[in-house]
């Protein structure tokens, strides 16, 4: 299922942190959405998710589901637990094959606040994963993890990603963008400046770290 | 969503909650502890050891055990409670676990209930030293009054849901946990401020004041259930909760927020004063009918022709007043159809009184005015008759047997001082293994297993 977000923009205060933005991501395929530190992914995000409110625009679709960045939810209970009360939540059964693919199972019966940042950041990923919503979004799913575990998640991603699932990614590494996504969303002091696939927006230019150079 | 799911998600928070075994653990001794001291006082007051004893009409065990061992859950729910309801937002809203929360297919009301339906759960749990001491009372041979016992645990546990949803709230509203530790606590002192102000003041600061926790909790201590306290009190209660899942919509805009707490607001003020104009039913549940004048002098007060007007010149921290509003006043509102009282001298101390006046209690009925200094309860009935030429009728005497127990609290301090600790720690042990091991034994991925 699409996600088509139009003319999205929204203030903090006397302060616009997200002007007119509009992009479309599509089913079995990974947008990512990229841009410097402040340029409003994370806002972005939040307000598409419903959890930040916006001033203006529209998100046309109420079935997805967002992970935000670094999160320990229910630090006390274990990481079984948290897994199967998202899917549990959502009227589903645990996937297992999860937790392998994750590199969770012999985390599962260890505490969330007992987690490092690796092991949290894919428990994080495990949790949006074990959401049936059609469209999911994630906040930096790679921070935090060493190249093995990147690579690793990655192919998660798009395996679900094949499977028809709408993955839109924040990413603030560029590399990890250019491996991971099929088309890119590139934002700059809340507004959106380029749109489209690797190809499309390195035409004439040498990589994507040129076009972000350029145009942010 | 079914609602089960999710109170049983916050049944595993409690659970996992350091802060809830505490309070299990501390409300225990607690209990014990005033426990053991009634039983005591009651067992000396019965003439225990060859000491004088006192006349058994006036021994009740509503106000020599029940009460006195409740009273330490007053302390748990002001003091103990609002961090365990804090917490259950808090966390929530600290580690972001809330924007998953807000994305599942449940709303957030539904979400806040499931959270008051654990929060009742910890309440329960809360009260088995309770129960335990009701076990050991009538063991030692103590008599116990279904209804006075069921009224009060009722009184407690409105107590309980206000303190609940207001410390819900303040976690919903506030940024941290400790900010709203702080709101509940200044919540409670500002109760018990106004219910020091208002004594024997009248007017709408006693009325406010009769439905702080305090007040209202000395109703269901004398056996008195009423029943606009209770809809007041979970009016306030609902409309608690209702503004933590109002302010927990972190999607809307602040602005869409205050216009809902605006709309919250009317609707329990509006729900507030129609129970106020509205509801006077109130049942005299204790065992010695002490809210009540006999069923006579209650069938003659209901059948006064026009309104009753009595102007106490008493300060309000004047003994007598306090007599007479306990004694007297508590039972003329619950049989008079119109009554009003007038305050006169209310917020002055009476230390320094020189007025002539100072002591009368003028009563008014139509035309005709009495005055009289007896705050006695015959006294003051017959005056009322005189005023209405009714004939008093004849009282009999209570029948009230009284119930003296001169018996020690004999093991009772084993109980809540050894085994309860133990069987608190040990269920807490118990409840992290199987969280830990629950869904088998830890399996071992492939990949792990793969790599060193």
């Amino acid at each position: 299922m699409n996600l088509t977000v139009t003319h999205l923009s929204a203030r903090r205060g006397t302060r616009t942190v997200l002007t007119d933005v509009s992009f479309t991501a599509y089913p079995a395929q990974i947008l990512g959405v990229i841009g410097p530190n402040g340029a409003g992914k994370t806002t972005l995000f939040e307000c598409v998710a419903g959890v930040l409110p916006f001033d203006s625009g529209k998100v046309d679709n109420d079935l997805l589901f967002y992970v935000p960045d670094a999160i320990r939810p229910w630090p006390d209970q274990t990481v079984r637990w948290t897994l199967e009360l998202t899917a549990r939540m959502f009227d589903t059964r645990l996937d297992e094959t999860l937790l392998d693919d994750l590199d969770l199972v012999a985390l599962q019966h260890a505490t969330v606040r007992s987690l490092s940042k690796g092991e949290a950041k894919r428990l994080d990923i495990a949790i949006g994963l074990a959401s049936p919503r059609t469209v999911l979004l994630l906040d930096e799913p790679f921070d935090g993890l060493d190249l093995r575990q990147t690579r690793q998640v990655m192919n998660v991603l798009r395996r679900d990603a094949a499977k028809g699932r709408t993955l839109v990614l924040s990413i603030h590494q560029l590399s990890d963008a250019a491996r991971a996504c099929d088309r890119f969303l590139l934002l700059d002091h809340g507004k959106s400046v380029a749109e489209g696939t690797l190809d499309e927006l390195t035409a004439g230019t040498g990589g994507l770290e040129e076009v972000f150079l350029a145009l942010t | 969503m079914r609602l089960r799911e999710l109170v049983r998600k916050e049944i595993a928070e409690l659970a996992a909650s350091r802060a809830f075994w505490l309070l299990l653990l501390i409300v225990g001794l607690l209990t014990g502890q005033s426990f053991i001291t009634a039983m005591n006082a009651y067992a000396e007051a019965s003439g225990i050891g060859g000491g004088p004893a006192a006349l058994a009409q006036g021994l009740s065990p509503l106000d020599g055990i029940l009460t006195p061992t409740l009273g330490a859950y007053d302390l748990a729910i002001t003091l103990l409670f609002p961090f365990v309801a804090i917490r259950l937002i808090a966390s929530e809203k600290s580690s972001d676990a809330l924007k998953l929360m807000l994305q599942w297919p449940a709303s957030i009301e539904r979400q806040i209930a499931a959270k008051a339906i654990s929060l009742i759960g910890a309440w329960i749990a809360s009260l088995v030293p309770f129960f335990i001491a009701l076990a050991l009372w009538r063991g030692y041979g103590g008599h116990l009054h279904a209804a006075e016992v069921l009224n009060l645990l009722a009184g407690y546990t409105l107590r309980f849901l206000l303190t609940a949803a207001i410390a819900v709230a303040a976690a919903a509203l506030m940024s941290g946990a400790a900010n709203a530790a702080i709101v509940v606590l200044a919540f409670t002192i500002g109760t018990w401020a106004l219910d020091f102000i208002a004594a024997g003041r009248g007017g709408i600061v006693q009325t406010l004041a009769s439905f702080t926790p305090t007040a209202t909790l000395r109703g269901f201590e004398r056996g008195l259930f009423r029943v606009d306290v209770v809809l007041v009190m979970l009016i306030l209660a609902i409309f608690g909760f209702a503004l933590a899942a109002n302010w927990l919509h972190l999607g809307r805009s602040i602005k869409a927020r205050m216009a809902g707490t605006a709309v919250l607001l009317i609707l329990a003020s509006l729900g507030v004063i129609n129970v106020l104009m509205l509801v006077r039913t109130s049942f005299d549940v204790s065992e010695n009918r002490r809210n009540s004048f006999s069923a006579a002098d209650e069938n003659l007060l209901a059948r006064l022709p026009e309104a009753l007007n009595i102007t106490p010149f008493l300060s309000s921290e004047d003994p007598r007043m306090a007599d007479f509003e306990n004694n007297v006043l508590v039972k003329l509102r619950r049989s008079v159809p119109e009554l009003r009282v007038v305050y006169p001298l209310a917020g002055r101390s009476g230390l320094f009184e020189n007025d002539a006046h100072y002591g009368e209690i003028v009563y008014r009925l139509g035309m005709k005015t009495a005055t009289s200094r007896s705050t006695t309860e015959e006294i003051v009935l017959d005056t009322i008759y005189e005023l209405a030429s009714m004939r008093a009728p004849v009282r009999a005497p209570s029948t009230y047997p009284g119930y003296p127990l001169a018996k020690r609290a004999g093991g009772a301090g084993w109980v809540f001082y050894g085994l309860w600790p133990a069987m608190v720690i040990g269920t807490w042990r118990a409840t992290r293994h199987v969280k830990r091991s629950a869904g088998g034994p830890p399996a071992v991925s492939p990949r792990a297993r793969r790599q060193p």
